[in-house]
């Protein structure tokens, strides 16, 4: 019988979330100067939050490791195939399409990031500024067709994929679930990516009201001034 | 189709020469384009370019916010705190020989600073100050 199911651990969903917001965030800071440091920071932070991913890939529960998406991988084309027919096999955690594009999200965001690194501290040639725009445009439209595959499979299997990734749960049989969402691990993540964020707080910004925000939240995490 | 020609052939020409580009082939391009743009148009002028520069324009960045009032001198990011290199050709003789770098900053810190594209004529008058500079 299948019931609702634990899949996704809790360290997973956050990192989905906080590299959805960060590369959404670090794209439409691109395009100005005055939001330059901010842009940076997420940018790092997509970094960061992938370094994690690749580490919990090897780590980390039942369907996220990378070993079950190599698995996956030659059933892509089945996938796809059927997919067109309008009746795809439900899998448990990741489809084989969608281990594609996680794989391709997290080649292209290591790409992007250090591309962007590498523009910023003027250590490369301009080739590296071009890599950084392709590979960020790409990176976005592999961001819009998993988006769309999420969608499909949604509706082809009547269960929303993206409360899913909130909850962690979805439909499987009993002895398919994960054991534990591992909320200390999930607690710990979050706290070094927010200490993380209130250490690099860019403070070069000239508004008293931003720089108040940086020295208070350095403050209360015991940072003294830089 | 004729415009349309004529800026497939320069877009083609820009790219086949793009580290080859002397500051004054930018003033020459930049006088073409404010020909078309406004037929009263009568060259550029330095002291009008360095009012642009130093202007805030209605906003709370003016060029000079990063590249500083002086531009034979080295800036600083507003934002970022990083160096910039002069903008004076006299100083930085890198300046203005790479189209595809000159036509991104113009674009992008335009946008910055008078939240819209610069003119032809803006650009020209720019150039032709920072050209006058430490001569």
């Amino acid at each position: 019988m299948t019931q609702r199911i634990l899949v996704w651990d809790l360290p997973t969903r956050i990192f989905h979330w906080t590299l959805a917001a960060s590369f959404a965030g670090a794209y439409l800071t691109a395009e100005s100067e005055r939001w330059r440091d901010f842009h940076v920071l997420l940018g790092y932070t997509v970094l960061g939050l992938i370094a994690f991913r690749l580490v919990w890939g090897f780590v980390g529960t039942r369907y996220v490791r990378f070993a079950l998406f190599a698995r996956c991988l030659p059933y892509v084309i089945r996938y796809l195939a059927q997919l067109l027919r309008g009746h795809a096999w439900h899998y448990v955690g990741h489809n084989p399409a969608g281990v594609v594009s996680i794989a391709l999200l997290l080649l292209l965001g290591i790409a992007s990031g250090v591309s962007g690194w590498s523009v910023y501290e003027e250590s490369g040639g301009d080739w590296l500024e071009e890599l950084h725009k392709f590979t960020s445009n790409a990176m976005l439209a592999v961001v819009f067709v998993h988006i769309a595959g999420v969608l499909v499979t949604s509706v082809l299997h009547k269960e929303n994929l993206i409360i899913a990734m909130i909850t962690g749960k979805k439909r499987g049989l009993a002895n398919q679930a994960i054991s534990s969402s591992y909320p200390l691990i999930a607690m710990f993540f979050l706290m070094v990516l927010i200490g993380c964020w209130i250490w690099a707080w860019p403070d070069s910004r000239d508004e008293i009201w931003f720089r108040e925000i940086g020295q208070g939240l350095k403050l209360s995490l015991g940072f003294r001034g830089r | 189709m004729k415009r349309i020609g004529i800026v497939f052939l320069v877009s083609l020409v820009s790219a086949f020469s793009a580290m080859a580009e002397q500051p004054q082939d930018f003033l020459t391009t930049f006088a073409g384009q404010a020909k078309i743009d406004n037929a009263a148009f009568s060259g550029f002028d330095a002291s009008r370019g360095e009012q642009f520069f130093k202007s805030r324009h209605g906003a709370d960045w003016s060029c000079s916010t990063c590249h500083t009032e002086n531009p034979v001198a080295m800036g600083q990011h507003t934002v970022t705190k990083k160096d910039i290199k002069p903008m004076a050709p006299s100083a930085n003789p890198e300046r203005f020989t790479d189209t595809a770098k000159v036509e991104k900053w113009f674009k992008r810190n335009c946008k910055d600073v008078v939240t819209r594209e610069c003119t032809a004529q803006e650009k020209g008058d720019v150039l032709t100050y920072l050209l006058s500079l430490g001569r």
